[in-house]
């Protein structure tokens, strides 16, 4: 199975998943509709990779998943976020923010 | 990737499939409520939910491997990290694994011997049913007494528990032609001697029951090895004829290579069987008055029958026979023996005591390591504490560090076992001969499952604890004061001072033992054996019957040959006896002196019976205390005379003096009329004969006129070296008679080495493990002292600032050691007190609680422990305050 398909893509994914989770505790399905709310739409996170990258993150020890029930009573997997996930969060954020950064003076420089 | 899908299916699938699927139709559910609550038709919304997750399968696939990879990814970190840690620190790491692998690799040998001794199945059909069936006597002290035939006859048409018996009973014949002659030693045997057992020859029909009739008994058995050596293991012996003793034999059968019969309780000869022979028993074998004790039975229980009820119904029989025949079976019973018993009787308490003894080495081992890694815990109290706070749980801290526990263990046990391979070829190599009657030891599957699991079960010992208390760690704690005087640091303190002070208690106990086994050993070894053994070559000699038929040839021959050996210079004297002593062997019977009131054969005194030559007594410097020794006439010519030793004067005579009275001997007969009473014309010395653990018996000494044996050990005195002569010696023998070979050629000074061998080898085995239970212990001793050293530096460096001499140092740090070595050697004696009497029965004139020996090795350790806290005090003492005092 080896390496992600697109690592900016696997990374960025990452990244809004910890940002999302920063928030409080959520499942999945409460994921994809909080990026697709606050991106206006303009993100839409395939559950495709969704959860593989979940599971992911969650044996590297950045979140952490418990069975938990939601507000209409249903039976839902909530991640939360552990402290190392915290510290990746800082790191993606920063990493993305120089990322950003780099791309916006290329743009510019053009 | 077909190894993942099967880890996947051992492992972990069910769980995590379940898991995933009811993760992704909670999502689905979701999705398809809020669909409809959007207002599409319920068909829409599922089918919408659908197609949002795209091919199913592949996601789940993909989310799977996640999984399945991310807990492969974890161990195999675990384990490289733990690999990385080891080799960080290889100091730690060699120490550590040359501990296990001593620990394992003892353990590992002894259970090898354990288990081809005690454990692993004899060689014969349903072992567990064979049994050895003795008579054993009230009065005299052997349980394992020959039978007499006309018993066993009794025993076999009485009995309904077993289902067969079978007689054996060993002599040495001489095999000719086909080369030189050779000395083989012949078990006569019941023509159902294998079909008891349930062997069948490698080739050939073996003995029939027809093989049991007169004149159909000219038939052997050969044991592999004579087949393969003598013959070449000539492919068409069978059918052929051999010539034993003269008298042509047809070849019946090859025995199979791993098949051996050797009782040594029992065994004439003393020696493993070449070949085996049906044994018609004649007229004279069915008179109770016309026999003699001598057969070996061993007998199948009915399926279902236990040795306790084949015991029980001996018993009845055997008072019956008591009854019947109150001269001949008088006191005697029966006792029923299962064959595993029988064979490792000798060897087991040695063994056990050998298992036990390393089994606390690895204890020691173990407490060693696992002191180790309590001292490295401390110093990776902050990795562990800055791991907990960045989110590993407890359980991931503690199963790092048990893989890193199980990874020394597997690299010690890998060491260990190959240790064990040549510590137990070594072992073999210095055993007693005989160790081994009937197996031999072998590295086999369960010897190296026996280290895998003494391996795995070493790792969680002493990985246990230290995981344990780092995975409790407080963490805040830990951060704040930089490890020291945490909670955990002094729970780590108090297991490395009780691991030390059960090392020093184990090793005290280890060491006991091995002081009490040294003491018997200097006991045994100092036992005079009642005759000069320097400087005596000892060799047997067996004249064939066919071709020496009367005494006359034999006493002819005997003399003959002595003469010629008297002649060979740095001969001194030349002479022989029936039974050497110190190998076990002997004959004995009922002696009456005629001066004391007549009683029935059994109730009679017992003595052995040796028949000696010419010069016996100044051969073997065996000292005259009264009476005369035989003279040249009585040595010529049956005068029915007598020498007795002085033990027997003092058992049975009670201070009478015994020359001039007369014995009447029960040897060649046990019919009272029929026997000659022999005058006692001398006293001697008492001999060791059974050995020298075992005090000397009662015993009479003919001249070989009086009983003209045909097969004797020749002994020779020397000047020097008596190994310089057997060439001359043989040539003498040759000289005389072509055909006749020297057996058992050996100096007297060997055979009294081989007596001891069995002492001697628990001896040094246990020495062995004693001493590397106390350089383990002090090594761990010494490993406490100075990490405490070096913990307490600055402490010691503010001391020293502030006034304090070296003196005072030192007093502190040995106070520190000295309180742990008094502990430890308080909870040894105890602990050394309660097992010491597992050794009793390998003990020789010490008690199992000597004083002398407790004290010794209690002051031995002592002073070794001390020693090793001695070094770390005197680095103390040169701390430099300065330095000290800028150490943090």
């Amino acid at each position: 199975m080896g390496k992600p398909k697109n690592d900016l893509l696997q990374g960025t994914l990452a990244l809004l998943v910890l940002k999302t989770l920063a928030r409080g505790p959520q499942h999945g399905y409460g994921i994809t509709l909080h990026i697709q709310m606050v991106s206006k739409d303009i993100l839409r996170v395939e559950e495709g990779s969704l959860y593989p990258a979940l599971h992911r993150m969650e044996q590297d020890g950045w979140i952490r998943a418990e069975w938990g029930s939601t507000e209409n009573h249903r039976r839902a997997r909530y991640y939360r976020l552990t402290a190392q996930g915290r510290n990746q969060l800082r790191e993606e954020e920063k990493n993305w923010e120089r990322l950003t950064e780099a791309v916006a003076q290329v743009l510019q420089f053009a | 990737m077909s190894w993942i899908a099967r880890l996947r299916g051992l492992l972990e699938r069910d769980r995590l499939d379940k898991q995933l699927d009811e993760e992704l139709r909670s999502h689905l559910e979701m999705r398809m409520a809020d669909n409809l609550a959007a207002g599409m038709p319920p068909e829409e919304a599922r089918y919408e939910a659908q197609k949002r997750f795209g091919n199913t399968a592949l996601l789940k696939e993909d989310t799977r491997a996640v999984d399945i990879l991310g807990w492969l990814d974890e161990c195999s970190r675990d384990f490289h990290h733990a690999l990385r840690v080891l080799k960080r620190s290889p100091g730690f790491t060699a120490v550590a694994v040359l501990t296990l692998a001593l620990g394992i690799g003892a353990n590992t040998a002894i259970f090898s011997v354990i288990n081809a001794v005690l454990l692993h199945p004899l060689p014969y059909h349903h072992p567990d049913d064979l049994v050895m069936v003795w008579e054993s006597n009230s009065q005299h002290p052997n349980p394992h007494n020959t039978v007499s035939p006309p018993n066993f006859l009794d025993w076999q048409s009485r009995n309904t528990v077993f289902s067969s018996m079978a007689f054996v009973f060993d002599e040495r014949d001489n095999l000719t032609g086909n080369g030189d002659p050779q000395e083989v030693v012949v078990q006569d045997v019941s023509t159902n001697f294998f079909s008891l057992l349930g062997v069948a020859p490698l080739i050939g029909p073996g003995f029939t029951p027809e093989n049991g009739q007169p004149g159909h008994a000219s038939v052997v058995i050969l044991n592999y090895g004579l087949w393969k050596e003598r013959f070449a293991g000539d492919p068409a012996i069978v059918g052929k004829s051999i010539l034993l003793n003269g008298h042509p034999q047809t070849v019946v059968g090859v025995a199979p290579r791993n098949f051996q019969w050797f009782i040594k309780d029992g065994s004439l000869t003393g020696a493993k069987p070449e070949m085996w022979s049906p044994f018609v028993f004649p007229q004279s074998f069915h008179d109770h008055k016309q026999m003699g004790r001598f057969m070996t039975v061993v007998a199948r229980l009915h399926p279902g029958a236990t040795p306790a009820e084949a015991q029980t119904q001996m018993n009845a029989i055997a008072s019956r026979l008591e009854q019947e025949y109150p001269d001949f079976d008088g006191h005697w019973g029966v006792n029923v023996v299962p064959l595993r018993q029988q064979i490792s009787g000798d060897l087991r308490p040695a063994l056990l005591v050998l298992f036990g003894a390393v089994g606390l080495v690895l204890l020691i081992a173990c407490a060693n390591v696992s002191s180790l890694l309590l001292a490295r815990a401390a110093s990776r109290e902050r990795e562990m504490a800055i791991r907990t706070a960045m989110g590993a749980s407890r359980w991931r801290i503690a199963r790092q560090l048990l893989i890193e526990s199980l990874l020394l263990a597997l690299i010690g046990g890998g060491i260990g076992v190959a240790l064990a391979v040549s510590a137990s070829n070594a072992l073999l190599a210095a055993s007693p001969r005989n160790l081994l009657d009937l197996r031999a030891v072998t590295m086999d599957l369960p010897v190296l499952a026996f280290a895998l699991a003494a391996t795995l079960l070493a790792g969680l010992l002493f990985g246990f604890l230290p995981s344990y208390i780092s995975a409790h760690a407080g963490i805040s704690e830990t951060l704040k004061e930089g490890g020291r005087g945490s909670s955990s640091a002094n729970r780590r303190a108090f297991a490395r001072h009780a691991f030390v002070v059960a090392q020093l208690g184990l090793a005290l106990v280890l060491l006991t033992g091995s002081g009490l086994l040294i003491r018997s050993f200097v006991r045994l070894v100092g036992v005079d054996p009642g005759f000069d053994p320097g400087h005596l070559l000892t060799f047997k000699v067996a004249l064939p019957r066919s071709k020496y038929g009367t005494d006359q040839l034999c006493m002819a021959f005997f003399r003959q040959l002595l003469a010629r050996i008297n002649t060979v210079p740095g001969v001194r004297f030349a002479s022989m006896e029936s039974f050497p002593p110190l190998t076990g062997l002997g004959a004995a019977t009922g002696v009456h002196l005629l001066s004391q009131p007549p009683l029935a054969l059994s109730d009679l005194p017992v003595a052995n019976v040796g028949v000696v030559g010419p010069d016996y007594f100044a051969a073997m410097n065996i000292p005259l205390r009264a009476g005369r020794l035989f003279n040249a006439e009585e040595l010529a010519e049956e005068k029915h005379v007598t020498i007795i030793n002085q033990i027997f004067a003092d058992k049975y005579l009670h201070g009478v003096n015994p020359l001039g009275q007369k014995a009447a001997i029960y040897m060649k007969s046990l019919a009272e009329n029929e026997i000659q009473p022999s005058e006692i014309i001398g006293v001697v010395g008492d001999v060791h004969q059974m050995g020298l653990d075992t005090a000397p018996e009662p015993t009479v000494y003919w001249p070989h006129p009086e009983l003209v044996m045909s097969g004797m050990t020749i002994l020779v005195r020397t000047s020097n070296d008596p190994l310089a002569i057997v060439s001359q010696a043989r040539s003498e023998l040759q000289h005389i008679d072509p055909e006749l070979p020297m057996a058992g050629v050996a100096t007297m000074d060997q055979l009294v080495a081989d007596s001891l061998s069995r002492s001697r080898f628990t001896m040094l085995l246990l020495g062995i493990f004693a001493v590397v239970a106390v350089v383990l212990a002090s090594v761990g001793l010494y490993g406490l002292i100075a990490y405490s050293v070096t913990q307490r530096t600055q402490e010691l460096g503010i001391r020293i600032a502030l006034g304090a001499q070296r003196r005072d140092v030192l007093r502190l740090v040995l106070g520190q050691g000295t309180r742990l070595t008094l502990l430890g050697v308080a909870v040894g004696v105890l602990a050394a007190l309660a097992f010491s009497r597992l050794l009793s029965t390998l003990l020789f004139g010490v008690s199992a609680t000597d004083p002398l020996t407790f004290a010794g090795v209690a002051a031995l350790l002592a002073l070794v422990a001390l020693m090793a806290c001695f070094i770390p005090a005197r680095r103390a003492t040169r701390v430099d305050p300065i330095v000290a005092l800028r150490y943090e």
